[in-house]
């Protein structure tokens, strides 16, 4: 996954970062147990599992044994995290110093769930009563159809007619950090708004869910009942047809907007309506932890830097162009080129090279995948030293100081700029010297002194 | 192997082969029953899956003389939907069903072979050329596939017969980069589990009693690949490298080795049964002593 900056407030912390009690209430639900566990990094996991029906609290000292010396800082991370997720209590024993236990809910429902395996957290309905059901195939192109169009709105937003149901004040929200809106030429996307649509579909999908649950509270929603249902959601069975009627008002409002977003699709009978739960929808808990769920790619890259691309998605088009020109669309297939003029204008954008090639590798065809590199090295490299060349000035304000009255007092300027790092250039013969802005205000009292 | 390891997952996803003995043989004469230990064995399985969404389970049975797979997480996912009603959960619903006719099977294969001199072994290296050719499967299908690694549950003691078939299996596993863990439940010391824990990286460990089974399991099987590199986890005491002979399929500490093929055979051969080469007569054929003879390291 590239590293993007919008990214950094992973969805753990906000679960985190709720209260005590509303936290302790998330327990009493087996699913967010589970969903919580497997958001642990790896070694947090193994020592809940250790734990688990150990119920006495085990001192530090021992759990620290259980890693190698190189493990350490690895440690500190997963005990840090299972403390703030609340998970582990601290106790203080006098003889055995810092002990910890599980939180015993915690502990419970987790025990329960590993004895008696995995149930599902609501009856599907019965097939039988004249319940027609999508295909799993139909389910998923339904899926990313609805959520290619959501994106296509969020991209260009105000121009184009109302495709989704969501609310305009709610897609402000999610546009909020992606788009600015810049005086008169119309809403553009920031830098942000790019590294977004890079992302591989998860990732934009949790970055959605998260703005998402920080307005909740606007909208008079507990986030704490909006996350647990969230990941309740996720241990769902994709396809089946689950009963609106079991759930609260709260939740089924949710689900209207999720159905927007192509997480479940809703259904109406003659009597009751249902919904059924996508595969975007199961894969949430997937895509908490680092692992993601990668797609099969469709891009082609050739060494003559022309780029081919199966696809049919106008989306897909609208990110290609990003840093591609597009040279003609047949049915199934985008050909474009990858110029200079095209990155430029990416990096204008404030891509990243490393952006768009980490792009490139992971949505490159399964032909070239298998081909290392996926990407010819002489196209990777080409997208490197074009930035690198946009990277040539680097502009840095400064003062320049002359008409020095002596080569004591010019040295002494020079020493002293050198002193506060900020002597960008002199000339010795000519009494000249070149420092950076900051330092200015000092040097000229430095040289009033000098003066008297 | 940089082709397959670029298709891993970047994570801690694993595929965990579990080989389950089900020899009745050594089942009928253990204080702790076979019930009591596939309740722990599923506690395993399910914490196991519980880690991590991605996780994959697969159960091959290892009876007297033969195997099968009993159960795939990635099969029953997408269609549970009617053992999900029977009030047992579906993971175990079709696991137990499908164990229990591989033991009937199993048993009216026991009686078909009526030669009574065999050890009371499990028939191994069946099962672990299964859990190979199911994760050779894995790593050719698809773009991204879970670390794989095998777990043997072994209480039935080796079968010197297998030898061969076993060293291969796991020489293969090892040419694959696959470990394979092993937790030895039996009285005696299994050389099977011990040298292919050894060879392939993999942890072999024999618990004293069974009765803490879940906790060894999940202190020391359920970590996965990535956790491995910094986690502590037994280190083995000395492996038991002992082989078999290909004449007599008698475990052995001496014996001769052709220098042609490696076969290893317990007494003087004037022909090579495997590879054909005629050994020479040898020199000191008169005054043989056992320093002559290739000495295979019992322990080392």
């Amino acid at each position: 996954m590239p590293q993007v900056k919008i990214i950094a407030k992973n969805f753990m912390d906000m679960v985190a970062s709720l209260t005590a009690i509303k936290l302790d209430k998330l327990y009493n639900n087996v699913f967010i147990c589970e969903a919580i566990l497997r958001s642990l990094p790896p070694l947090a996991k193994k020592y809940v599992l250790q734990l688990l029906f150990i119920d006495d609290p085990v001192p530090c000292t021992r759990i620290e044994e259980w890693v190698l010396p190189d493990g350490l800082s690895k440690h500190r991370v997963a005990i840090d995290r299972l403390i703030q997720l609340r998970i582990f209590t601290e106790t203080v024993d006098r003889r055995e110093g810092t002990c910890f236990s599980l939180n015993p809910t915690f502990q419970n429902n987790l025990q329960k769930h590993i004895i008696s395996g995995g149930v599902l957290p609501r009856e599907p309905m019965n097939s039988s009563n004249g319940i027609k059901l999508p295909s799993l195939q139909e389910l998923e192109t339904y899926a990313l159809q609805q959520w290619e169009c959501f994106l296509l709105q969020l991209i260009n937003s105000g121009q184009g007619e109302k495709l989704t149901g969501i609310s305009s004040s709610m897609m402000k929200v999610f546009q909020r950090g992606l788009l600015s809106q810049r005086d008169r030429d119309g809403p553009r996307l920031t830098e942000s708004g790019f590294q977004f649509l890079l992302m591989d579909t998860n990732a934009q999908l949790w970055y959605i869910i998260r703005e998402y649950i920080s307005n909740a509270e606007e909208r008079d929603v507990d986030p704490a009942d909006l996350i647990s249902f969230l990941l309740e959601l996720s241990f769902h069975v994709t396809g089946e047809a689950y009963n609106l009627n079991t759930l609260t008002d709260v939740q089924r409002t949710t689900l209207k907007d999720l159905a927007d977003l192509g997480l479940v699709k809703l259904q109406q009978g003659r009597k009751d309506s249902w919904f059924i739960p996508t595969k975007l929808a199961t894969n949430l808990s997937v895509s908490l932890a680092d692992s993601s769920v990668r797609k099969e790619g469709y891009v082609m890259m050739e060494t003559n830097f022309r780029m081919y691309a199966y696809s049919t998605s106008k989306l897909q088009c609208e990110i290609l162009r990003l840093f591609a020109r597009i040279e003609y669309q047949l049915p199934n297939l985008i050909a474009c080129a990858v110029t200079k003029e095209s990155l430029y204008n990416a990096f204008d954008n404030g891509i990243t090279s490393d952006q768009i090639i980490t792009f490139l590798q992971q949505n490159s065809h399964p032909r070239c995948a298998d081909r290392v590199p996926s990407i010819p090295e002489n196209v990777t490299d080409q997208i490197r030293l074009w930035e690198s060349d946009l990277k040539r000035i680097e502009m840095t304000q400064a003062h320049f100081y002359d008409e020095f009255p002596s080569k004591d007092v010019f040295e002494g300027a020079c020493n002293f700029a050198r002193q506060w790092g900020g002597l960008l250039w002199e000339d010795s013969k000519r009494m000249r010297l070149v420092v950076k802005s900051e330092v200015h205000n000092q040097m000229r009292e430095y040289l009033h002194t000098q003066g008297n | 192997m940089a082709t397959v390891a670029s298709k891993l997952y970047s994570d801690d996803v694993s595929l965990l082969v579990l080989l389950l003995d089900t020899n009745p043989l050594f089942w009928s004469n253990r204080s702790t029953t076979f019930s009591q230990f596939l309740s722990h064995v599923l506690a395993f399985l399910n914490a196991v899956l519980g880690l991590n969404q991605l996780n994959r389970v697969v159960v091959i049975a290892t009876g007297y003389c033969s195997c099968d797979y009993i159960y795939d997480s990635s099969l029953t996912l997408s269609g549970n939907s009617e053992s999900g009603r029977t009030g047992m959960p579906a993971l175990f619903g079709s696991l137990l069903e499908k164990l229990e006719d591989f033991i009937d099977k199993d048993e009216e294969l026991i009686k078909e072979q009526e030669h009574d001199e065999r050890i009371a072994s499990s028939l191994l290296s069946g099962s672990l050329s299964m859990a190979l050719c199911y994760i050779q499967r894995i790593f050719r299908s698809g773009h991204l596939h879970p670390q794989p690694r095998i777990l043997c549950l072994q209480g039935s003691p080796d079968g010197p017969e297998q030898y061969v078939a076993v060293m291969n299996s796991i020489f293969s596993a090892q040419r694959l980069m696959v470990p394979i863990d092993s937790c030895y439940i039996g009285t005696q010391n299994s050389a099977f589990l011990q040298q292919a824990s050894y060879i392939t990286g993999g942890v072999h460990h024999a618990p004293k009693q069974l009765d803490g089974l879940f906790q060894f399991l999940t202190t020391i099987f359920a970590t996965d690949l990535h956790t491995r590199s910094f986690v502590q986890l037994p280190k083995p005491v000395g492996v038991d490298f002992r082989a078999s002979c290909f004449c007599h399929k008698k475990t052995i500490d001496m014996g001769y080795v052709c220098s042609v093929c490696l076969s290893i055979f317990c007494e003087h051969h004037k022909k090579c049964s495997t590879c054909g080469s005629v050994f020479g007569q040898s020199k000191l054929d008169g005054a043989s002593t056992v320093s002559d003879k290739k000495r295979k390291a019992p322990d080392s």
